[in-house]
């Protein structure tokens, strides 16, 4: 069986392999120039409060060149990565059997179905944890001093591309590709239905699944006006409200609002004389008057020490969802595909 | 007799759709089986069913004195139309069934493949029908299974590309030894190979027995109109027609039939089954389509 899966599976492994081979090569090769970088910015080894300056420059001085080129397409392929997994190898793996009758002819050799399935399935995955999880390791590794000097590693949008929760996204969505298959019937077919699944999941995870994953934490202190904040007024009723970007670095800002002193959202009425544009006192005035209106700042975040405690939990429900779709698969083709 | 199959009761439904409906038949082992039947009589669904391919909606099915389960050694199937994986070539489909089959027989699947002459570095997709037939008996051959299940394996090819086929299955049979149950709705397919045959009508078996009995046991009769309630003992009225002064009828008797008021001749076998065919139709339940592939 593990040679037939090899025989079927090989042309579409190798052109995956090839794209994730290319992503690899120019990680490697721009390597140096990270490195580099960071020493000739004095990021490397900086101290204190001067590491946010240096980690600035480090930062500015990597825009122009090819790594940072190849830091946007490792992320876009380890996001990619999943659609591609799910739509050219676990859709058709079982739907293009049916489809063409070739079940008939596997199915009558001496192997059960259920073993013919595991197979496939721990091939598959197998697979697909080995690419994504090298891409996203090796990434990890190499974007070290980068995520250092932005901070930005809690960023939903960074997250999902580092670490170990690829590998997860990549096992589901194949699987995903795999059940559909199953139950459709039809490849096509499938490799729509699985393309929209993972693309939801994808959508759904940093909204939905992961705030619930990682607990946030959440503090209310006293608005300060000494930082950036803005404010967004309706000048006919009054409506206003105030928004602050709390000063947490590293960490992943999940909600942030303003509330009263009775724990509502702050909306407002303004007080027309001191704020909007038929005040005259300006935005001082205005400030004054919101500094009297006993506001304070409710912050829900994850703070960036938890990022590999939220890798985990977020890989281990992935893996959870991975492992209940493979044996609803492997109980399907033994009791109910006829 | 020990039975290669048997079936009680048997019943596939696809929803309020019934593919096969209380089939009882008994098919024994050491033989060249041919089920005949129409278009829609069930027979795709019984094979299907006796190599664990369909699970059954109701009734009991035994092969080779247990349930059949797919994946099981002792059984092989070449299924309609002889599907096989047309981006693999054939010799992948060779190692294939070296990879899949514990009782292998290597030599024969070369063998057999040079024999009718298979290139085996030819991708399936491209073989014709008759090749790709071949192959597909290659494999399910080469397996060595104690009972072969074909489901009309040469509906699609054409005359000499049949022949070719069914002489091979008779190479195999004389030097397997393996029991084939084949379907197929044109008798002249079978006749060239089988030595028992069992004609299906709408799930029922119509009439079961060697070929030698079955020729030797039935007659046309022709002679003077007249009715037919009295036949006699040991005698079963098959099939009957009649015209304003003739009556024309297809009799089943041990006995030699010795009447001097009826001219009576021998049947083909197609003549035979043709005649279970026909006089049947009308009295069974609805005709279904042709059973899910």
């Amino acid at each position: 069986m593990i040679w037939m899966t090899w025989r079927q599976f090989r042309t579409p492994a190798l052109a995956t392999g090839t794209l994730l081979l290319a992503l690899l090569g120019g990680l490697a090769l721009t390597w140096s120039e990270v490195t580099q970088l960071a020493r000739e910015t004095g990021y490397t080894g900086c101290q204190g409060d001067a590491c946010r300056a240096a980690g600035e420059a480090f930062l500015q001085a990597l825009q122009p060149g090819w790594a940072s080129e190849f830091h946007i397409a490792a992320i876009g392929a380890l996001y990619l990565l999943p659609a591609l997994v799910g739509i050219f190898w676990g859709a058709p793996l079982v739907a293009r059997e049916l489809e063409s009758g070739t079940y008939r002819m596997v199915f009558s050799q001496s192997v059960s179905r259920g073993r013919w399935l595991l197979v496939k399935l721990a091939a598959g995955c197998g697979a697909a944890a080995l690419g994504a999880g090298l891409l996203s390791l090796v990434l990890t590794e190499w974007a070290q001093p980068i995520d250092g000097a932005s901070a930005d590693r809690m960023n939903p949008l960074v997250f999902a591309a580092r670490g170990i929760v690829p590998i997860g996204y990549a096992t589901l969505a194949f699987v995903v590709g795999v059940a559909t298959g199953l139950l459709l019937r039809r490849t096509l077919a499938a490799m729509a239905v699985t393309l929209l699944v993972v693309i939801s999941l994808q959508i759904a995870a940093p909204f939905v699944v992961r705030p619930w994953l990682a607990q946030p934490v959440t503090t209310v202190s006293p608005l300060q006006f000494d930082g950036d904040y803005g404010i967004s007024m309706s000048p006919d009723t009054g409506r206003m409200t105030v928004h602050v970007q709390p000063d947490r670095r590293g960490d992943w800002i999940v909600s942030s609002t303003t509330i009263t002193s009775t724990g509502a959202e702050f909306t407002g009425p303004a007080d027309m004389t001191q704020c909007g544009p038929r005040a005259s006192g300006g935005r001082e005035a205005c400030q004054s008057w919101l500094g009297k209106q006993n506001l304070s700042l409710k912050v829900s975040y994850v703070p960036g020490s938890k990022f590999w405690d939220l890798q985990w939990r977020e890989f281990g429900a992935l893996f959870a969802l991975t492992v209940a779709l493979s044996l609803f698969s492997l109980w399907w083709v033994r009791r109910r595909l006829v | 007799m020990t039975s290669a199959l048997i079936a009680d009761g048997l019943t596939k439904r696809y929803g309020r759709r019934s593919a096969l409906n209380d089939c009882t038949l008994d098919i024994p082992a050491g033989h060249v089986v041919g089920l005949v039947g129409p278009n829609g009589a069930g027979k795709s669904t019984l094979l299907q069913l006796a190599c664990g391919l369909l699970d059954p909606t109701a009734g009991r099915i035994e092969v080779l004195g247990a349930r059949p389960v797919s994946g099981s050694p002792q059984v092989g199937f070449v299924a309609q139309d002889t599907p096989v994986y047309a981006g693999l070539t054939v010799a992948d489909h060779l190692r294939m069934g070296a990879h899949l089959n514990p009782s292998w027989d290597a030599a024969l699947a070369k063998r057999r493949i040079a024999q009718v002459g298979l290139d085996p570095a030819q991708k399936a997709g491209k073989l014709s029908g008759g090749q790709r037939a071949q192959l597909a008996l290659t494999v399910a051959a080469a397996k060595r299974p104690n009972l072969l299940l074909l489901d009309e394996p040469v509906a699609a090819l054409d005359p000499l590309a049949r022949r070719n086929f069914l002489q091979g299955l008779m190479e195999l049979t004389a030097e397997q030894g393996m029991s084939i149950v084949m379907s197929s709705h044109l008798v002249a397919d079978l006749e060239r190979v089988c030595d028992h045959l069992i004609v299906l009508v709408a799930s029922r078996v119509r009439v079961a027995g060697d070929v030698d009995d079955l020729l030797a046991t039935h007659h046309r009769l022709v002679g003077r109109r007249r009715d037919t309630a009295d036949l006699g003992a040991g005698r079963a009225l098959v099939e009957q027609s009649h015209t304003e002064v003739q009556s024309t009828l297809v009799v089943r008797s041990t006995a030699p039939i010795v009447d001097p008021s009826w001219q009576v001749d021998r049947l083909d076998l197609e003549d035979i089954v043709l005649a279970y065919m026909s006089g049947a139709a009308g009295d069974g339940p609805d005709r279904v389509l042709e059973g899910q592939r």
